[in-house]
């Protein structure tokens, strides 16, 4: 099936987001709202966020209201709705172009990007590299006299997943009230007594689809410590050492399912950060499984409980009972 | 710390030591030249058992704090490291961790992957080195001969840093530290400039990242298999991170004056971690982690399995002060 360009009359809004890259398969939409129903976004974080709609007002010339809406902005690129549209629509691409012309009309977007720190940024450049959204970029730069590399970040394309803010070897990049020392600061459990394992878990803002998911993890009693994180990207493994160094027994970090990260690769990065993690406490001798990663996947309502009973099982386990059960 | 005021005053004292170290700190020293020799007119050198006869009983003869500075290098490994850690704690106002060995344990400290037994077993009894005849005759630190009882030092169980085993006052870290540095330090300690206690001198705040003049990794700029230097012909205008070669130097402090960058070899990190870092390893993960490239993810591991003994790396001059070593000796 192909669209129909305009070929005559003035340019329309639906024109321009057709010449964009991504925004070519607007006119294949018939708004049955399938995007909707598996949007994270919709039953997160913004009633109000609808792609359909969006997908609407473009071709009903709403240009305005189309800039305004939330649904331009908070779009992740998760595409999570891609393999759902009965049309094969890239709905994130044609949102992606909506949101390039709303950035050349001069609207800002909603959500705090990070900042860089100049007085602690090296300018190694890899933020750069690691943003799933390509917001940082290096900049030259002159500080007495002398010319000198930095990190910029784009606030329009920052997405505020952390992936950078973690992978910063210096904590330049940060977001005020995110930065690693708040998170370590986070990491506390009090004293139990003998025989009750202290836990910390991690968990990301988006793999938890279901509430009595999430309202169960604060149901859990005092040696359990949750720790709220955008995306398991933002998980730097000096966090979890802290956590095991103050005495804390184990660390779960629970991230979305293989293909089905919000921020597109932030549990990839987790998956690498953790193994690396476990192989160095293992070339140590002090890798018994007390860090643990686990992705859950939207499907997996209910899963949360037995992860964090299963650690915390671990955990109570006996040393010589752990050794045992890695051996076979 | 005191300032010469008059030719008649005494000058400042200063010593040099090494404990479980190869020499290179000193040959750094050495390696000031002409200007060791204008350092000897200010300053009073008064214990440095590689290059000059002194002998421990000289430091003990010697007053509580009568030493102005102590450069110290090496790591503790043994009970004679430790026991003139303690003496020289004593007898110096200013205690400086001197090289990557004695501020963050340096090569000694990558023994701590092992134990005394292990270490022990390889050296004295495995390795294809030893004799035959003498296989499995362990060193001991009590030996009764006709003459009577001979000592050696005791070998301890693990590498432990200078600040592990006494209160250090500065730190300067390299391996070696590299010559101007010292130079630097020297002016900064006979100026009476020192900076506040704990600090770490001789080196900058940032990364050798802020210094190195590779061109830098771009937008998804990302690696689908790690390689070590030898397997790959490296292009000396480009980031080591982008050729896929594991590079420290994004969680190194700089100071070196990048002699290995310069030589198309990736950082190994000697400088220890930058200004807030604590966990030197853990940091470097933390980004070549977030540097492997995902577009087939089934692949992570395998990616991951390219990088080959990660602890090594990381903490290649960190082992005995990082985390992993706290985890384990605790």
């Amino acid at each position: 099936m192909s669209h129909t360009p305009h070929t005559e009359g003035p340019e329309t809004f639906a024109d321009r987001v057709r010449a964009i890259p991504g925004g070519e398969h607007l006119e294949m939409c018939y708004s049955c709202g399938t995007c909707v129903s598996k949007c994270m976004i919709q039953q997160k974080v913004e009633p109000e966020y609808n792609p359909r709609r969006l997908l609407r007002m473009v071709m009903m010339d709403m240009q305005d209201e189309a800039f305004a809406s939330p649904t331009t902005w908070l779009c992740s690129e998760c595409d999570l709705c891609y393999p759902a549209c009965p049309q094969e629509i890239h709905i994130s691409g044609v949102i992606g172009a909506v949101k390039q012309l709303a950035v050349e009309a001069g609207y800002e977007s909603p959500l705090e990007a990070v900042t860089v720190d100049e007085d602690k940024c090296s300018g190694c450049g890899i933020c750069v590299m690691v943003c799933p959204y390509e917001a940082p970029h290096l900049i030259e730069k002159e500080v007495d006299g002398e010319m000198d590399t930095f990190s910029e970040v784009d606030a329009d394309k920052c997405m505020g997943c952390g992936t950078c803010v973690a992978a910063c070897p210096l904590g330049a990049v940060a977001r005020p009230g995110v930065g690693n020392a708040d998170i370590v600061k986070q990491i506390e459990v009090k004293r139990q007594p003998k025989g009750v394992p202290r836990l910390v878990t991690f968990v990301c803002d988006w793999c938890l689809r279901a509430d009595d998911d999430v309202s169960l993890l604060e149901s859990y009693p005092d040696n359990v410590r949750v720790i709220h994180i955008p995306c398991t990207g933002r998980i730097d493994p000096e966090m979890a050492l802290m956590a095991l160094r103050s005495g804390i027994d184990g660390v779960l970090v629970c991230g979305c399912a293989p293909g089905e990260c919000h921020y597109k690769r932030g549990n990839y990065v987790s998956s690498c950060k953790i193994s690396l993690l476990n192989t160095m406490l293992g070339q140590m001798n002090v890798g018994d499984g007390r860090v643990r990663f686990v992705q859950i996947g939207t499907q997996d309502r209910g899963r949360i409980r037995n992860e964090v009973d299963g650690m915390l099982r671990h955990l109570s386990m006996p040393q010589h009972l752990v050794a045992y059960k890695e051996a076979v | 710390m005191a300032k010469a005021k008059s030719k008649a005053q005494a000058k400042p004292k200063l010593a040099l030591y090494w404990a479980a170290s190869c020499g290179g700190c000193e040959i750094s020293f050495v390696e000031l030249g002409l200007r060791l020799i204008q350092a000897s007119e200010l300053v009073d050198i008064v214990f440095w058992p590689c290059i000059m006869d002194f002998k421990y009983g000289d430091v003990e003869a010697m007053k509580d704090g009568e030493i102005t500075a102590t450069f110290f290098n090496g790591a503790i490994r043994n009970s004679e490291g430790e026991h003139i850690a303690k003496l020289l704690r004593a007898k110096s106002q200013v205690l400086i961790a001197f090289g990557s060995c004695s501020h963050t344990g340096g090569i000694p400290g990558l023994a701590n992957f092992y134990d005394k037994a292990s270490i022990f077993e390889r050296v004295y009894d495995t390795a294809p080195s030893v004799d035959e005849d003498s296989r499995g005759t362990y060193p001991k630190v009590e030996t009764t001969v006709p003459e009577g009882v001979i000592e050696i030092p005791e070998f301890y169980d693990h590498v432990k840093t200078l600040a592990q085993t006494v209160d250090v006052d500065y730190f300067m870290p390299g391996c070696p530290p590299v010559v101007e540095q010292i130079w630097a330090v020297l002016q900064v300690l006979l100026a009476g400039q020192l900076p506040d206690q704990g600090a770490v001198i001789g080196a900058d705040a940032k990364t050798n990242c802020d210094v190195c003049p590779r061109e830098k990794g771009g937008s998804g700029q990302r690696v689908s298999e790690w390689k070590r230097p030898h397997e790959v012909e490296l292009d000396p205008n480009k980031c080591f991170l982008t050729q896929g070669v594991i590079c420290c130097g994004p969680a190194t402090r700089a100071g070196c004056g990048l002699p290995c960058i310069s030589g198309n070899m990736p950082c190994r990190g000697c400088y220890g971690p930058p200004d807030g870092v604590i966990d030197q390893g853990a940091k470097l993960m933390s980004a070549i982690g977030a540097l492997v490239d995902t577009d087939e993810p089934e692949k992570l591991q395998e990616i991951l399995d390219t990088i080959v003994d990660p602890a090594g790396l990381g903490y290649r001059f960190g082992l005995a002060n990082s985390v992993l070593s706290e985890l384990k000796y605790k």
